[in-house]
């Protein structure tokens, strides 16, 4: 999506309140403890254990194109494009940001695009004008 | 369950990004011959056809055959067959997320198993279909593992001391279902009968089959201190 600068300013401003408050010991510090090393070397996406409260589990079943996010991978699976354990991997590498902020499925599709272009099969081009092309389309049959 | 196809209409629902990017990048993947349209569909056609009655299947002809529990409990993967699902399917391959051993957990009076993935979201969708959501959460993710008892409790199951809750981390080479106990109330029933007790979250370890419940028939009296309802 082609932004405005004002509307650059404002996303620069919100994505910086995505980050931690407290950046201290996150702000590549000259020297860290032993102890500090170890935990920065936990895996994030190694939750089990994690404390955390109570909430209700809801049933939601998948939209359309979150069923489709699902086939879509799975198929460039089965073509041999790459395998789930390289998915999972790049889920895990999208950052704590994403991989938390994101829905369960847009991390799934995210990887799938960024692995099509790192393997030169899409170019980011192709990517970009394609989905203008799909918003322009779906954007005319509910309108 | 999971579907495609019963959702608001097209109009009503505002577009999203990510909309936009799975479809641009599947209608990329077939432009590029990576995999067909017919892929695409047909891989369809088999996620829409799992569900986790098969689950309920197999536990319910383990209740009245010793010897296929024995064989289920023993080979899992293998068992499978016997109910019509092969793990090699669609593609003769297996799945490319699924395609692993296959365990069985039985419970008994002093044993209760239930499922988690704390890495990812692992589920054995050839037996049990698509997981339910709150299963890929990071909040169940995080505290099955340590404090299943609360977690189970916040389900409506309320487990006493003496039995011990055994916690199965699926992963990469592993999934895993549940074979709750018989309940009570059920003798002389065929399987048919039987396999309409065991619903999902009985497979997942999160509740207990009960005579008078079934996916499409809620408890006659409540049960627990929420009343046994989680939503």
């Amino acid at each position: 999506m082609a932004s405005t600068p004002t509307q650059y300013d404002s996303f620069q401003r919100q994505a910086a309140n995505l980050t931690p408050a407290d950046r201290l010991p996150l702000d590549s510090p000259y020297e860290i403890s032993n102890e500090l090393y170890g935990l920065l070397r936990k895996v994030l996406h190694d939750l089990g254990g994690q404390p955390d409260t109570p909430v209700p589990f809801t049933e939601k079943g998948e939209e359309d194109w979150e069923m489709n996010t699902y086939l879509t991978c799975e198929c460039l699976g089965w073509r041999g494009v790459w395998n789930s354990e390289e998915r999972r991997r790049r889920e895990n590498d999208l950052g704590a940001t994403q991989y938390f902020g994101l829905p369960y499925y847009a991390r799934w599709i995210t990887t799938a695009a960024k692995a099509l272009v790192d393997r030169g099969l899409i170019t980011t081009d192709e990517l970009g004008r394609k989905m203008d092309e799909v918003r322009a389309r779906l954007e005319g049959q509910r309108s | 369950m999971s579907t495609t196809h019963s959702h608001a209409p097209l109009k009503e629902s505002p577009l999203t990004e990510f909309e936009v990017l799975e479809l641009a990048v599947r209608e990329l993947a077939i432009e590029k011959g990576l995999f067909s349209a017919d892929d695409h569909r047909r891989f369809a056609e088999w996620a829409e056809s799992r569900t986790y009655t098969v689950g309920s299947r197999m536990v319910a002809r383990s209740w009245l055959d010793p010897a296929f529990k024995e064989r289920l409990l023993r080979d899992g993967t293998e068992t499978s067959k016997e109910v019509g699902v092969d793990w090699l399917q669609p593609t003769g391959q297996g799945t490319p997320s699924d395609y692993t051993y296959f365990y069985v957990l039985e419970n008994t009076p002093k044993l209760h198993n239930v499922i988690v993935c704390t890495l990812c979201s692992c589920y054995p969708r050839p037996v049990l279909g698509m997981s339910p959501d709150w299963y890929r959460t990071p909040n169940y993710r995080r505290r099955m593992v340590r404090w299943p008892r609360q977690v189970l409790a916040e389900f409506g199951l309320h487990l006493p001391p003496d039995v011990e809750v055994r916690v199965h981390d699926s992963n990469q080479k592993s999934r895993f279902m549940v074979m709750p106990m018989r309940p009570e109330g059920t003798e002389g029933w065929s399987e048919d009968q039987l396999a309409a007790i065991v619903t999902r979250d009985c497979l997942i370890g999160v509740a207990l089959p009960r005579a008078d419940v079934t996916a499409s028939q809620v408890p006659k009296q409540p049960k627990g201190r929420n009343g046994g309802n989680k939503r």
